[in-house]
């Protein structure tokens, strides 16, 4: 009961900062929501829009969550979900000719992998050599995006050697569109998947108890006679590997060849969406839904308006400290003066 | 009450955490040259009043005075000004600073300017010269051994010409060479003109510095006078009360070994070799006592002995060991997660898992029950670990370790921070499991712990088990 | 002749990073982590080239640009510091605002995505280096007498090593770690102006690239001494100088290989060298007094 009056409010919190944001930017409130719905959800290509967008943004908001959750300041998600493009369109090249299946399989695996093996070292340099995670990652994803400016110019590159851009895969090799005419595939479906298995891992196996355990407090699962660097490791390759799944479904699925803009900031958005989902995989699919429909939509309000999708950073923002401020507040009432 | 006109007095002075009434209307007063021990049982209410006179906590009702005159409450810059210097239990000592930078923060009246270390150590080398002392100024703090840290600290009270030092539990983490010379200390710092008050839980140590007691319980003060009218069993009785039955021993008959290490060798956390070459055994129905002061390579050994530390050198051990460590809130438990799931951790190879998936049902039907059988207060075992009292906290742990009947138990410092109740109870579950026939090694830098409970007790200093005392046979 | 053009051309380039970084490492001395530099330095770049444009005049744009840190920087020390929350959590926020403003902003004002807008630059000195380039080496030796040798910097170094430690020498945890966030932010802002005013001597949205985040690397790598910082910042200056340089040679030397070069060659001496020097222990550790 206590709880869902607090998502409600959450609910109702996350409207009024969209309000308040539009309001403040002087846009016409009415007209702008409507643009915004419209984008998102007024018909079948909106509501495509939002589903591939949603995609990446809850699987690497997932994998963010794993490794937060154990204390594992993971913000490479951008680095490791492309890797996980890169790893899939390498894939391509060998498997290309076995068909779309095995290509579908063994690509969506090797993303994850690749993504899992990023997020590892990252992890390995913070248990082994003490580099901290937030330092390493962010490093990473520096590395990955100019490694991926490179490939397309050489290794990956398309056939012709005309343009800095992979091969464009065919439609048989893209995963498959019920409505061709809409951005909607089946690789979202891994989506509703992902988050049930999360939660599960999380809340209900001995692997996700002590994923959580260590996060909150390492010595304790250490004089349980666990190993946190362990712990820890495993929690960055899970990480990375929803990260680097996410990558290979966008590639598979939505853009079909890798380029210097593959990424739309995917990984690096995803923190706020870990982040308002309070770490927990149903909330991080709510929040994945409302920003991946806020940005859906902001194409349509592109269209008539100044703003773009940028307006969406400034709600989540205001969203993320405003639960900080939320959390707080509610932390200082419960102790009453502390002690 | 012929006593003159007091140095330092708290007069009606108040303070509550929360729920908990730390102190209810103290009246102290601390006559000048004299050292006055406050004597209290954990959570009497000691450290809140010290950290009152001190200034980092102000009370929320009643008056600090300074030579009568109230002074300003909450500002422990105003305390040091008017000459009341704190040394804190635990000491307020950068370990990354050398000795000479962390006296140079001390002494530094503001932060305008360039950072002058040569008039700090000057005054610092004369007052170490007075008492004798020889300090490596040069020294990184965290390279000194606790006893020449606690002269840091007394010193930096000393450069500051505090005419009230206030030493909270100073004795807590000395060896027993290092009390005594502290004993001398005090009696120099008092003969020079000092006021001194102590902060106590050991009655020898009062009969032994003391010229005057305050005894305090439950935020009240419950007793106080001069020492030369103090006997033991007064004080005893005012610090706790009426006392709960002490521990029972029966005998037990020990039996076959069931821990064993032979010429092992641990590391500490920074890589320092922290035990070196220690063999033991414990048997089955037997408590092994094995004291020392903190920081000689028990906890190590003990982490070692529990297999959560590498150690090199041949240990047996069933597989199962319960391992009951000192510090709840950083070892022990995760205070943010619920009671059932902190009683979980120690449930993680058990049946409440089949093939790593946990039946949950079955766990908070189990957590309920130890919460049960070990007597935990809360309100329901939802609550978060946060929100219990220590003793309830150190229950949870207990229950924890000691509700599978392990074969071996490894406890350190199972009591420490804990009143006489809880503190008795966790003693008898040690007792009863001793009894059923575990394996018990009780880690303790509580000498009268360690009698009243061990059949035999060994002594760590520097990393070596020195000589077996013989077990007094009760 | 040619080589003072390119060390110019160095510090030129390190600049806007080598600010950041070294306010920065002013913070983190403090016990504060501050993830929030991209977001300071954007909307200081932003603010900067909206006030030079208006004005015609860069030397307000540049105090407008700091100006712009400092509030930043003011908004994110009542979260970090009055509320005592996640560092790192609030950092991200203030990424978010700080690209989304700028961007959004940018958009009002000038239209089209892809717009450069050209803004009044900073003048040079007889063509060679403009005045907030020359100041460099002097904010780094500043920020290096400031930790290591005022008496702030004392309790400031004790702050972020034992809070508690200088609480009880009676000075306020919070005031100085609020003073030392401040700094920083006010550094950050002066990198991200200079990014606008100094360098392009315009505004885009991707102007500060990911340098926000760099500098918080810089700061490890340079072992959280301001001339370290200096150095390491030079470096990557140094390679983006290179980048450039082969890129003109058209030897067909994949120069993106050597956009990465600096940030690999960060992570490994990371790798090699970070347990040697240990990072404040009371980094980003929130301090709460009780009263």
């Amino acid at each position: 009961m206590k709880e869902a009056l607090l998502v409600l409010a959450a609910g109702a919190g996350l409207a009024l900062l969209l309000v308040l944001t539009l309001a403040a930017f002087g846009q016409d409130v009415g007209t702008s929501l409507r643009l915004l719905a419209d984008g998102a959800f007024g018909d079948k290509y909106g509501i495509g829009r939002t589903a591939v967008r949603a995609c990446p943004l809850i699987l690497c908001a997932l994998g963010l969550t794993v490794a937060w959750r154990a204390g594992m300041y993971n913000i490479g998600g951008e680095g490791q979900y492309l890797t996980g493009a890169v790893a899939g369109g390498f894939i391509y090249q060998v498997v290309s000719g076995v068909g779309p299946v095995v290509f579908h399989v063994v690509g969506l695996l090797g993303a994850a992998a690749a993504g899992a093996g990023l997020a590892w070292f990252a992890g390995w340099l913070e248990v082994k050599r003490g580099v901290q995670v937030v330092i390493s990652t962010i490093l990473m994803n520096f590395i990955v995006l100019k490694l991926v400016e490179w490939l397309v110019r050489g290794p990956l590159q398309e056939p012709n050697g005309l343009l800095p851009t992979s091969e464009r895969l065919s439609r048989e090799m893209m995963l498959a569109r019920p409505d061709p005419q809409t951005d909607f595939h089946i690789g979202i479906w891994v989506v509703p998947i992902a988050i049930l298995a999360t939660w599960f891992w999380l809340y209900r196996t001995r692997a996700g108890f002590l994923n959580r355990a260590v996060g909150e407090n390492q010595h304790a699962v250490r004089a349980a006679g666990q190993k946190p660097a362990h712990l820890r490791l495993r929690a960055m390759m899970i990480s990375g590997a929803l990260c680097g799944l996410a990558g290979g479904i966008d590639y598979m699925g939505w853009a079909g060849q890798i380029s210097d803009g593959f990424s739309q900031e995917w990984g690096f958005i995803a923190i706020p969406v870990a982040l308002l989902g309070a770490l927990n995989p149903f909330g991080v699919a709510a929040a994945g839904v409302y920003f991946a429909a806020l940005f859906a939509g902001s194409k349509e309000l592109e269209r008539f308006s100044q703003l773009d999708s940028s307006v969406v950073l400034v709600v989540q923002a205001a969203a993320v400290l405003g639960i900080v401020w939320a959390a707080s507040w509610m932390k200082n009432r419960q102790q009453g003066g502390s002690e | 009450m012929s006593r003159s006109s007091p140095i330092l007095e708290a007069r009606g002075v108040s303070r509550s955490f929360g729920a908990i009434q730390a102190l209810d209307s103290i009246d102290v007063q601390i006559m000048p040259g004299e050292v006055h021990a406050v004597l209290g049982e954990n959570g009497a209410g000691k450290s809140t009043l010290m950290n009152i006179f001190g200034g980092f906590l102000a009370p929320e009702s009643g008056d600090v005075l300074v030579d009568s005159v109230p002074a300003p409450s909450g500002s422990p810059r105003a305390m040091r000004k008017l000459g009341v210097a704190l040394v804190h239990q635990h000491f307020m000592l950068v370990p990354e600073f050398t000795v000479a930078e962390n006296l140079a923060l001390d002494q530094m009246s503001d932060l305008v300017g360039s950072l002058e270390m040569a008039e700090p150590l000057d005054k610092a080398r004369r007052q170490a010269g007075d008492l004798g002392w020889e300090i490596d100024f040069d020294a990184m703090t965290r390279q000194l051994r606790v006893g020449e840290q606690q002269r840091v600290e007394i010193l930096k009270a000393l450069c500051t010409e505090a005419k009230i030092i206030i030493l909270d539990e100073p004795t807590a983490v000395l060896s027993k060479d290092e009390i005594s010379e502290f004993v001398r200390i005090v009696r120099a710092l008092r003969d020079s003109g000092k006021t001194i008050v102590l902060i106590a839980h050991k009655l020898s140590e009062v009969f032994a510095m003391a010229d005057y007691v305050t005894v305090l319980r439950g935020g009240r003060i419950v007793h106080s006078g001069p020492i030369g009218e103090q006997t033991d069993e007064s004080l005893a009785q005012a610090m706790v009360g009426d006392p709960p039955a002490l521990a029972q021993r029966s005998l037990v008959e020990a039996a076959g070994v069931l821990l064993r290490a032979d010429e092992i060798e641990v590391k500490g956390d920074r890589g320092n070799l922290a035990v070196r070459s220690a063999s033991l055994e414990v048997r089955s129905g037997e408590i092994l006592g094995l004291g020392g002061v903190d920081g000689n390579g028990q906890i190590e050994l003990g982490e070692a002995l529990a297999g959560i530390r590498p150690a090199s050198g041949v240990i047996e051990r069933p597989k199962q060991i319960a391992y009951l460590p000192q510090d709840r809130h950083k070892d022990g438990l995760v205070l943010s997660m619920p009671l059932w799931e902190n009683l979980l951790i120690g449930q993680l190879d058990s049946d409440l898992f089949a093939f790593g998936v946990l039946k949950r049902s079955a766990a908070l039907h189990w957590a309920a029950d130890v919460m049960d059988e070990y007597e935990v207060k809360a309100e329901s075992v939802h609550a978060p670990a946060r929100s219990l009292s220590g003793g309830n906290q150190q229950k949870v742990l207990a229950g924890r370790t000691l509700s599978q009947h392990p074969g071996v138990i490894i406890a350190v410092n199972p009591t420490r921070g804990l009143d006489v109740r809880a503190a008795a109870f966790v003693h008898d579950r040690l007792l009863q499991a001793r009894q059923d026939g575990a394996a018990v090694l009780l880690i303790s830098t509580d000498w009268d712990e360690l009698a009243a409970l061990a059949d035999r007790t060994l002594f760590m200093s520097r990393g070596k088990l020195q000589q077996e005392l013989l077990g007094d046979g009760k | 002749m040619t080589w003072i053009l390119v060390i110019i051309g160095i510090f030129r380039f390190a600049a806007p990073v080598a600010f950041a970084a070294i306010g920065e490492t002013i913070s983190e001395k403090s016990g504060l982590i501050n993830i929030g530099i991209e977001g300071i330095m954007m909307m200081a770049a932003f603010t900067a080239a909206l006030v030079s444009e208006v004005t015609g005049s860069p030397w307000l744009g540049l105090a407008a640009g700091a100006g712009g840190g400092l509030v930043m920087g003011d908004i994110q020390s009542g979260f970090v510091i009055r509320l005592a929350a996640d560092q790192i959590v609030v950092g991200m926020g203030l990424n978010l605002l700080g690209i989304g403003l700028s961007r959004t902003l940018y958009r009002i004002r000038w239209g089209g995505a892809d717009a450069i807008v050209q803004v009044p630059e900073l003048p040079d000195f007889g063509g060679w280096a403009d005045p907030v380039v020359l100041t460099l080496p002097f904010v780094a030796w500043g920020a290096h007498w400031l930790i290591f040798k005022s008496r702030w910097g004392l309790a400031a170094r004790a702050a972020g090593e034992y809070p508690e430690a200088a609480e009880s020498a009676g000075f306020s945890v919070q005031m100085i770690r609020f003073k030392a966030h401040l700094l920083g932010a006010l550094l950050a802002g002066v990198g991200g102006a200079y990014l606008s005013l100094g360098i392009s001597g315009s505004f885009s949205e991707e102007l500060t690239a990911g340098r926000g985040f760099v500098a918080i690397a810089l700061v490890t790598f340079g072992r959280w001494k301001p001339m370290g910082v200096l150095g390491a910042a030079l470096l990557i200056g140094a390679a983006e100088q290179l980048q450039f340089w082969l890129q003109g040679l058209g030897l067909g030397v994949p120069h993106q290989l050597f956009g990465a070069l600096p940030y690999v060659l960060a992570l490994a001496v990371l790798a090699a060298s970070v347990q040697r020097t240990r990072a404040p222990q009371a980094l980003a550790q929130p301090y709460i007094k009780v009263k």
